[in-house]
């Protein structure tokens, strides 16, 4: 009886040792994850938010066209731009472009990314290797083929007054229409990625069982591939849309100087006329774009998610 | 005899020149309200067969009519068959009456028509209660008979399974065989089903084609493939079974069903009686004994008996199997477990069987070159 009674409370002891000897692994556990995430989380703080805020607080100073910066707080680099109808234009223009590029691109890659998906061929990695394989050369090269290509006396011009069908030269370069051509094939392989990793839920099984209950092919299209693939169409959109409305070298190189749109504008407003507290202004007005889209596409992606 | 529902006519499937067909002329008839399980290991050719059935894959060869209309090359979105995958492939974007719904809106059934057909289905499966849930949020066994209603609800001509219960667990599987089967039999739904497993096919079956190698094996009625099996093959596939080369030395009578009573000579254990189709005499057979219809007795037991010894003797609760060694061969027996005395390793024993439960292979075997 007694050796019960001192046995119990010992048991406990021990048992409640081990609660706090858990307890304390698993602080520990978290102490060695939060360390973990320090790397990172420094790399992060001095390389993106430090300059953003920094970029920031530059908005709200003063320029002066010589370049020197007055340190003080003014609304006046956010009044210029919104008052202004040639920013209004631009910051339209801009938005006008990343939505048709993204329209066009996700379009075109659609097929392409549907088709790779799909195959079972053995060839499938080559070929998505194949698909991807533009990354490997940069986009000024990109687009300075395209430049050769749709120039006045390009391949597409040629071509086109070689069989008669035009006399004078289609205007392709030094405007918007050159500008997202240019895009929309320099951003083919990222749109063809983003959606092939976006269609999880597609699988041909769920084809033939729409086949089998008497849809047709197009019945099938509509009513099962396309529902289930716009998570990826979505994904590939927003990335088109963002890598488009944020890239400077192809509007400045294809658009010959006649198409100004947010980066471009960024770009001379910095090196230019040295203007940094306009230039980040802008800047900032060009995130809140991004940030506009991205609470857009989050809403959509909840609703088809299901 | 009546004009069958479904009749396949030398289907041949040859997935590329060169190789083996993974279906090799294969024939059969199917009647009117019957279920049909293609049985047979994977690689067999049984889902292939349901797939050019089911109108998702071409045949090289052959031909497939359906109430009377050849519908081999009709698109499979023109054969009106209700199809339940492995997977049950229930389409994630809709929800379970939108699911159900779907083949309806195909055929532009009228609205109303639809939410009736949809409710009627959805309570034939007692899932009425969940019509507005998300395919995500359904157990395995709710997506299965969603995916059955979903099949059944446009009133198919065949209603086509493939492996329906593979992916749920033990004790499901036993429920929704049951449940299909009667569903099945309610609608009278002219019905194929793709299994591997021997116990769900001799369960739920009318008609049992055991397949090997994009060839039906034997086609009949689960006691005949059991009781009377055609092939080696089909009786080792269908439950276990003990192979004795039985010589065929003479006729004893006939019995039921157009067999042959034989007297028959195994090698070193002397003679027995066996049953088999006519005309054996003169030739070695397989004979088929089933474990559990050979006796084991401990003592000396009449005459035709095997003397041997025991070697192996395995407990499941519900029986014993047990390995007898007589001569160089081992067979296996079963026996009901009882809580009297049970046979050790090492004990004599003694096996017999009745004559009607050692079947003769029709096929003789090939005798060794002397």
């Amino acid at each position: 009886m007694t050796v019960t009674q001192t046995e119990a409370p010992a048991a406990r002891r021990a048992g409640a040792a081990e609660g706090e000897l858990e307890k304390s692994t698993g602080r520990r556990n978290r102490r060695t994850y939060l360390a973990l995430l320090i790397p990172g989380v420094l790399g992060l703080v001095v390389s993106f938010v430090f300059p953003l805020a920094y970029m920031v607080r530059m908005s709200f100073n003063k320029g002066a066209p010589d370049g020197v910066i007055e340190e003080t707080f003014t609304l006046d680099t956010y009044i210029q731009p919104l008052t202004d109808p040639y920013y209004w234009r631009v910051t339209l223009d801009t938005f006008q472009m990343g939505v048709t590029v993204g329209l066009l691109c996700v379009l075109v890659s659609y097929p392409v990314a549907l088709f790779l998906a799909r195959s079972t061929s053995k060839y499938r990695g080559l070929l998505i290797a194949v698909a991807i394989a533009p990354l490997l050369t940069s986009a000024v090269v990109r687009t300075y083929g395209w430049m050769v290509i749709l120039g006045t006396n390009g391949l597409v011009n040629s071509t086109l007054d070689g069989m008669g069908l035009i006399d004078t030269p289609l205007k392709l370069t030094n405007n918007m229409t050159g500008v997202t051509i240019g895009l929309v094939e320099i951003f083919m392989p990222y749109a063809i990625l983003a959606m092939i990793s976006g269609f999880g839920r597609l699988s041909p099984q769920l084809e033939e069982a729409a086949g089998s209950l008497g849809a047709s092919k197009l019945q099938i299209f509509t009513r099962v591939t396309l529902p289930l693939s716009l998570p990826g169409i979505l994904t590939a959109f927003l990335l088109v849309f963002v890598l488009s409305i944020s890239t400077f070298i192809t509007p400045r190189l294809l658009g010959g100087g006649s198409v100004q749109v947010l980066a471009t504008e960024i770009y001379d407003q910095t090196t230019g006329l040295l203007n940094w507290p306009f230039a980040a202004a802008l800047s900032v007005i060009l995130l809140v774009l991004f940030g506009l889209i991205i609470a857009v596409y989050q809403r959509l992606t909840k609703k088809i998610g299901g | 005899m009546t004009e069958s529902k479904l009749s396949i006519v030398d289907l041949t499937k040859r997935y590329a020149a060169g190789l083996d067909p993974a279906v090799d002329r294969l024939n059969m008839e199917v009647e009117e309200g019957h279920l049909v399980a293609l049985l047979g290991p994977s690689g067999c050719g049984k889902t292939t067969t349901l797939r050019m059935v089911a109108g998702l894959m071409d045949p090289t060869a052959g031909s497939i009519v359906v109430d009377g209309k050849e519908i081999t090359h009709t698109p499979v979105n023109k054969r009106g068959m209700g199809m339940v995958f492995q997977s049950y492939a229930l389409f994630p974007h809709m929800n379970v009456e939108q699911n159900v719904a779907f083949g309806l809106q195909m055929r532009q059934t009228s609205k109303s028509e639809q939410k009736r057909r949809v409710a009627g289905a959805l309570d034939m499966v007692q899932l009425g209660h969940l019509s507005k849930r998300q395919v995500k949020d359904l157990s395995g066994g709710q997506q299965q008979r969603i995916a059955l209603a979903r099949a059944l609800v446009v009133e198919p001509t065949l209603l086509l399974l493939d492996e329906p219960l593979s992916n749920l667990d033990a004790k499901l599987r036993e429920t929704m065989r049951t449940e299909i089967r009667s569903i099945q039999q309610r609608t009278r739904a002219t019905t194929l089903f793709v299994t591997h497993d021997q116990d769900e096919a001799l369960d739920m079956a009318d008609r049992i084609a055991v397949m090997n190698g994009g060839l039906i094996e034997q086609f009949g009625s689960p006691t005949d493939v059991y009781e009377r099996p055609r092939t080696r093959f089909v009786a080792n596939f269908i439950g276990q079974a003990n192979f004795l080369n039985a010589r065929v030395l003479s006729e004893t009578g006939s019995a039921a069903k157009g067999e042959t009573h034989y007297r028959v000579s195994i090698d070193g254990l002397g003679q027995f009686g066996a049953v088999g189709a006519p005309g054996l005499t003169g030739s070695t057979h397989e004979l088929v004994i089933r474990p559990h219809r050979l006796r084991v007795s401990l003592q000396p037991a009449g005459t035709e008996t095997i003397a041997g010894v025991i070697e192996r003797v395995n407990y499941t609760g519900d029986a014993l199997s047990v390995a007898v060694k007589a001569g160089d061969r081992v067979l296996q027996s079963q026996m009901p477990t009882s809580s009297g005395d049970l046979p050790r390793t090492g004990d004599a024993a003694y096996l017999s069987w009745n004559e009607q439960d050692a079947y003769l292979l029709p096929t003789p075997v090939k005798e060794p070159a002397a």
